[in-house]
């Protein structure tokens, strides 16, 4: 936003006229420049969401075998495709058209064709808004996942959490506003290039707090120091401090460094707290799948999001292990592997804020860096263990919650479900959308960078999807 | 196929006869457009009922220019998403759009009688070459000519291959290459994914039959470059930034006993006519705490204290100055900074691994080398444009350090993000980012301009065409062909000096020795086999930027900036609006006899490099005087031009340019100049009327007190803790991922290296580095930020590496100074701040000591109740109190 360049001079009276100016500041971080905080900020226009809660599921989920289901692929089986062709990656491996080995159904008041693998998903179907128009411009994980990010297929540019997280800041001021619940098991393709805040300052990126072990990277100290060591090395470091600070009267820098140090202390109890889940019930914990191997890990990730979204965090993303929607082979069982591990959790938490009326002010994303193709993909003598390669040409993501109407299908693929034909929703669209919600303009959403002003959509059309909003 | 045909219409009619508005235009715009554009309410006055009407346009001009897409307004909106407008009809599809394209591309015919005539236009030889460009080059051009087929030149095109000539004039139905692409054993797939190309589209197939058809015209001679309009003025050009600097006299002062060399008089002048006078001088100790740590990025170590502390004679600070910019320390610091200009990164960015280039540190150990010898600016930026075009190099195996250097210093524009090592990821768009990255690396570190906008219009603020912005991405083409790519691993070259391939032989001996007995056993252990070969070194390679050698491909205005929309051509050239009078025009030339290089890089640097440029030295100086004082006298350091920031003290930029000049474009001298100005000297002590009326610090009323960057703040903790392995130069230091994610610099069996000499990975950069604001290379950073934030805290706090640092300084400590806690403490302190405590400082360090000796015992009978512990304990203590200062806020920060 343009207005963030509040002057050093504003932020030095401010400093100035309160005694301990610095320690009554909501100092999560200050620049040297310009104060690029994380106080609450006004939008451009009345939100419908407060926060976010992203679903991302990386490594492509099939459209096919989940929400769109294609008839001709049954009744072409086999059928080889030049069109398709053209998009593998490998010519050698590259099948006929697959049909979905799931069966679909028709779901809830909207007629939401929901298949077998999303058994939980179907019962929620009037709560969510379909997009199977989506499209991206690139069909390997690296590109896409960085355009799905941060809108381009290059590295090293400014994810939306991050540009949410500077555009609005946050509520809580004792938590981060952008906070990453990666899988224990592994990061994401591009590893923490995924939530980066690039040119925007550092304060903006997605903080990873871990859901094993302490929550954040060095939240408490690595060899354990017994209670009244830490005290008495706080007080240490106070004294030291103080003696430092009273000889440099009217340096707001080092005000806010020995702010910094404050606040650290809150995080640790604050983080510690808001990742608890032993405070919930048991009935909580069983709805989303604790007690069952397969969903446990997901399942406390998605009630630690909903912990986080109640402290008014502003933007929750969740990774999933690996790659497991990454299915190059063996369709059903490995598709299978990824519904099974997040489907449950996913409802639960979808109506685990409807019960807590947090429904209306939280948006649910859902969806990968791209679909996967028609086709089958398999090495010559392996078609038994068939699977699909990367599709970027259409793809299906949902999205529930504030300001959603829910029960939409928007947009459509082709009659193979291989390219968006219908209502085509692009990356910038969808980032588009999703900053509208929370009450940003995309193309005001600007930040001054070598005097240029940059943005999430770039100088890229986009458009806000109105057809799935309430 | 059959299944196909109901599923678009545009694949139906892909073979047939050439798109006409009446059978495949006119139903898409009934559908999509004429709910607003039709009768006479129509939108705009636009009507798109008949071809007729919609080239007849509307209030906007015509909608379409017969075979100019990328004039054709109609076509514009429709592809960028303005039309149809939302919530309207659908947005066109990807097949819609093109079969739009090829209707303009067939001159927008009315009908297919109207279609089938003969086309009136012939689309000319470079729309010809341009297809063939992106499309077909890769296997029948400069480095291959597959089946003897090269397309590069007309005669060679008519030449043909094994199979025949080309193209016959006036008969595509008749031409090889038409009907090999119309067969579809052209291009082949396989290739394809191979290369990295995708297959011409159905217009561009179309405009190859029109040419041929038309008889296959030539370009006229001199018809080769569209001239350039004239839309740079002189009056554009009067800009302060784009005319050369002006030697200024410095302004008298009223004050001048603070005047100790003439920046003080500029700086004075302005700070006078508020009423304000610089800050006192800062006390000796903070100057030389500031002088060590601006010049090398470490503070003094207790030897260099004391003795600056009993110098009495009257130049002792100048003495410092001096010391430290012969240090080998300093061009460590420097050469830090210049990377980040450049944007060095120890990987590429994507894939497994991150792709970790083997052999960048090569260009790192240059510019270290080149700042600690101080080399001259103009040679310095010479060597890193064009090294390899400055004289022969490619038979000198091996070579002199010299020549070493000069090729490796071509690693300046080899540091973007590359994804190309993997096909999938090396299409002509990923090309063309990489040499617009690198144009940005250039244009945004020496040039001090923000041209990236110019990629796809014509610059907003400053007076930058489109043309100019290819003109300059032009000159790196011929290194960078878009159009004949070499991935980095194709880019490497084995060079190196006599003694280093001799060291790295005499290390791989004995292992390929013990390797190849292994492989002779009969029971061979591949693990065992490959465990020795990871222990071989690779054979040094130098990873540099050269030119690809021949005829140049042609470089093209791409509409949008899309690498697919080729337009006008355009001749390698530098921006129109830097002709500053006196200047010698850019002219390529072959640099040497036989050097089979364009010399456009060359001629590059010669132009940049001469002493009246309006930008070189004013930019550099800047840069200089930005990490000295925190803040630029253009405080837009990446930013000469309208939209940056004008300078604070013009007349002080444009003398300390001219005297960079006069001084031989030496940087040591300007380290010098201002590090001795009465200005350096001041004290960070913010007084009440300063504050008042120069809040910012633009008028330098005081010196910033400044936060460590990560380098210098990683450094200083090493220097402290006594554990810096000071060797220079070599392969990077490993990281490791802890099993917390922290991601750490491994050290070695001498200690810990200097953070320039740690591993940069793009993807898994140090966590602490990270925290501290080390740039994620964007391409590069100009200027670094200083956030405070609380995950730093929580870093040095609780993170392990700043405590196992000092636990080997208490450890160092007791065992140099025995049982005595006052001098422990004295030590530790003067070790981490270079100064003695005093006494209320002491006290509380004693004071604390003794409560951490109380609690460790306890605290260890935790983990063992039976280990013996107070000798432990002690360690510990005195451990908490090193740690502690390293965390203090004086460590941390620069007065």
């Amino acid at each position: 936003m343009s207005t963030n360049h509040a002057s050093r001079r504003d932020f030095f009276s401010r400093i100035a006229n309160s005694l301990h100016g610095a320690a009554l500041l909501s100092l999560f971080s200050r620049d040297l420049y310009a104060a690029y905080d994380l106080t609450a900020k006004q939008p451009h226009h009345e939100p419908k969401a407060k926060s976010v809660i992203q679903f991302f599921m990386n490594g492509g989920p099939s459209q096919v075998d989940l929400f769109d289901p294609k008839p001709a692929l049954s009744r072409n089986a086999g059928q080889k495709v030049r069109d398709v062709n053209t998009d593998v990656s490998d010519p050698r491996a590259a099948g006929g058209l697959l049909p979905s080995p799931f069966a679909f159904k028709k779901h809830g008041q909207c007629g939401m064709d929901v298949s077998d693998a999303l058994p939980h998903m179907a019962s929620v179907v009037d709560d969510v808004a379909f997009i199977r128009s989506m499209y991206g411009e690139h069909s390997n994980h690296e590109p896409a996942l960085f355009l799905m990010q941060s809108g381009r297929i290059v590295p090293a540019r400014p994810t939306m959490g991050a540009w949410v997280a500077y555009g609005l800041g946050t509520e809580n001021r004792n938590l981060p506003a952008y906070v990453v619940l990666d899988d224990p098991k592994g990061l994401p393709i591009n590893g923490i290039s995924n939530w980066q805040s690039a040119y925007l300052p550092p304060v903006y990126q997605g903080t990873r707090f871990r859901t094993e072990g302490p929550p954040v990277l060095n939240l408490q100290p690595r060899e354990e120091l017994s209670t009244p060591l830490v005290e008495a090395q706080r007080k240490l470091l106070r004294r030291l401090d103080e003696m430092h600070r009273v000889e440099r009267p009217r340096q707001p820098d080092l005000d806010g460094r020995i702010a910094s140090y404050e606040l650290a202390a809150r995080m640790q109890l604050a983080a510690s707290d808001a990742l608890d889940i032993n405070q919930e019930s048991e009935a909580t914990r069983e709805a989303y799948g604790l007690n069952d191997p397969a969903t446990q890990s997901y399942g406390k990730r998605c009630l630690m999001a909903r912990r986080l979204v109640e402290r008014g965090v502003r933007f929750v993303q969740l990774y999933i292990e690996g790659q497991i929607w990454d299915n190059h082979s063996n369709l059903e069982s490995s598709l299978r592997y990824a519904t099974t591990k997040t489907d449950k959790p996913v409802v639960a938490l979808l109506r685990d804020l409807k019960a807590r009326g947090l429904f209306d002010s939280t948006l649910l994303v859902w969806g990968g860096e791209f679909g996967r193709l028609p086709i089958s993909q398999a090495e010559p003598g392996k078609e038994k263990e068939a699977g699909r390669d990367h599709g970027p040409s259409g793809f299906t993501v949902w999205l529930a919650g504030a300001g959603i109407k829910g029960g939409t299908v928007y947009g459509a693929t082709d009659e193979l479900g291989h390219k968006a034909v219908e209502d085509r929703v692009s990356v910038h669209d969808f980032h588009a959308t999703i900053l509208h919600l929370l009450g940003l303009n995309n193309r005001a959403l600007t930040y001054d960078r070598h005097g240029l002003a940059e943005r999430l959509t770039d100088q890229f059309p986009a458009r806000v999807v109105k057809e799935v909003l309430a | 196929m059959r299944l196909l045909i109901p599923l678009s219409i545009s694949l139906g009619i892909a073979q047939a006869a050439p798109v006409n508005f009446a059978d495949h235009i006119a139903p898409l715009m009934k559908a999509r457009c004429a709910g607003c554009h039709s009768g006479a309410k129509a939108q705009g006055k636009l009507d798109v009922n008949s071809a007729e009407a919609i080239l007849r346009g509307g209030n906007s001009g015509a909608a379409v220019k017969p075979r100019h897409t990328a004039d054709s307004l109609l076509l514009t909106k429709i592809t960028t998403g303005q039309m149809p407008p939302a919530p309207g009809p659908a947005k066109l599809s990807a097949d819609e759009v093109d079969l739009v394209r090829r209707w303009i591309d067939a001159g927008a015919p009315a009908d297919a009688m109207a279609a089938s005539k003969p086309p009136a236009h012939v689309p000319d030889e470079n729309e010809i070459l341009s297809i063939l460009q992106i499309r077909c080059l890769e296997c029948h051009g400069k480095r291959q000519q597959l089946g003897g087929l090269d397309l590069r030149t007309r005669a060679s095109r008519l030449k043909g291959g094994k199979s025949g000539p080309g193209f016959v004039p006036g008969d595509p139905a008749a031409s090889l290459i038409v009907k090999r692409i119309d067969s579809g054993d052209m291009p082949p797939m396989q290739m394809l994914r191979e290369y990295a190309i995708r297959p011409p589209t159905t217009s561009e197939v179309d405009k190859l039959k029109a040419w041929i058809a038309g008889g296959a015209p030539e370009l006229l001679p001199g018809h080769k470059f569209a001239s350039a309009a004239p839309t740079v003025t002189e009056k554009d050009k009067q800009f302060w930034s784009f005319q050369p600097p002006r030697r200024t006299t410095p302004p008298t002062v009223k004050n001048s006993t603070r005047v100790l060399n003439d920046i003080d008089r500029f700086l004075l002048a302005k700070l006078e006519a508020k009423g304000l006078s610089y800050a006192p001088e800062a006390d000796k100790l903070k100057l030389l705490r500031r002088a060590h740590l601006d010049l090398t990025g470490m503070p003094p170590t207790p030897a260099e204290v004391t003795a600056f502390q009993n110098d009495a004679r009257p130049d002792a600070y100048e003495r410092v100055v001096d010391r430290l910019l012969e240090s080998p320390h300093y061009g460590e610091r420097w050469g830090r900074f210049w990377l980040d200009l450049a944007g060095y990164a120890d990987s590429e960015g994507f894939g497994q691994d991150d792709g970790v280039r083997p052999f960048m540190w090569r260009y790192r150990d240059y510019v270290i080398r080149a700042f600690n010898s101080d080399k001259p600016y103009p040679l310095f930026l010479t060597e890193q444009i064009a090294g390899d075009e400055m004289g022969p190099w490619k038979d000198s195996k091996p070579a002199t350090q010299d020549l070493v250097d000069r090729i490796a210093a071509t690693g300046f524009l080899r540091t973007v993000p590359d994804p190309t090592n993997a096909t999938e990821r090396g299409f002509i768009q990923e090309r063309m980012n990489i040499l617009a990255d690198e144009v940005e690396v250039l244009t945004s570190s020496v040039m001090g301009l923000t041209i990236g906008c110019a990629r796809c219009h014509n610059h907003k603020y400053d007076p930058i065409p489109q043309r100019d912005y290819y003109r300059l991405s032009a000159i790196l083409q011929t290194s960078y062909d878009p159009y004949d790519w070499l991935s980095p691993k194709k880019r490497e070259i084995p060079l190196a000096t006599e003694d280093e391939f001799a060291a790295v032989a005499k290390h791989n001996q004995p292992i390929e020795a013990d390797i190849k007995r292994l492989e002779e056993k009969k029971d061979k252990n591949q693990k065992e086999i490959d465990a020795l070969k990871g222990k071989l070194k690779p054979r040094p390679h130098i990873r540099a930027l050269t030119d690809t050698g021949g005829l140049p491909s042609t470089s093209y205005l791409l509409h949008r900036g899309d690498a697919t929309l080729m337009t006008e051509p355009v001749e390698a050239g530098v921006p129109h609006l830097l002709d500053a009078p006196g200047m010698d025009p850019y002219r390529p030339a072959e640099p040497y006899p036989g050097a089979n290089s364009s010399g456009r890089r060359l001629a590059l640097a010669k132009w940049l490099t001469q002493p009246n440029h309006p930008l070189t030295a004013r930019v550099w100086v800047n840069q200089v005087w930005l990490r000295h004082f925190g803040r630029g006298i253009v405080a837009s350091p990446s930013n000469f031009g309208r939209s940056g920031v004008p300078p604070s003290h013009p007349e002080l930029l444009d003398w300390l340019a001219t005297e960079f000049v006069r001084g031989g474009w030496s940087t040591r001298k300007l380290h010098r100049i201002m590090m001795t100005s009465a200005a350096y000297r001041q004290s960070s002590a913010a007084a009440d009327d300063a504050i008042a009326k120069d809040p910012e610090n633009v008028l330098v009323s005081r010196m910033p007190l400044r936060r460590l960057d990560a380098d210098a703040l990683y450094d200083s903790v090493l220097r402290a803790s006594g554990r810096l392995d000071a060797k220079p130069f070599g392969p990077p230091e490993q990281i490791e991922t802890r099993p917390d994610k922290e991601v750490v610099p491994k050290g070695g069996a001498d200690g810990y290296r200097r953070s320039v000499y740690v591993l940069h990975k793009r993807q898994s950069p140090v966590t602490m580095f990270d925290a501290f604001d080390q740039p994620a290379m964007t391409p590069n950073c100009i200027e670094r930020r200083q956030s405070t934030v609380a995950t730093q805290a929580l870093q040095m706090m609780n993170g392990t590496m700043v405590w196992e640092h000092a636990k080997y300084m208490a450890g160092r400590i007791i065992d140099e100074i025995g049982d005595d806690a006052g001098e422990q403490v004295r030590q530790a302190f003067q070790r981490t701040l270079g100064r003695a405590p005093r006494p209320p400082e002491l006290a509380a360090l004693v004071d604390s000591y003794a409560e951490f000796a109380k609690h460790w015992p306890e605290r260890l009978a935790k983990d063992n109740p039976q280990a013996p512990r107070s000798h432990l304990a002690r360690w510990m203590s005195l451990t908490t109190v090193c740690h502690t200062l390293l965390n203090s806020a004086e460590f941390a920060y620069v007065d």
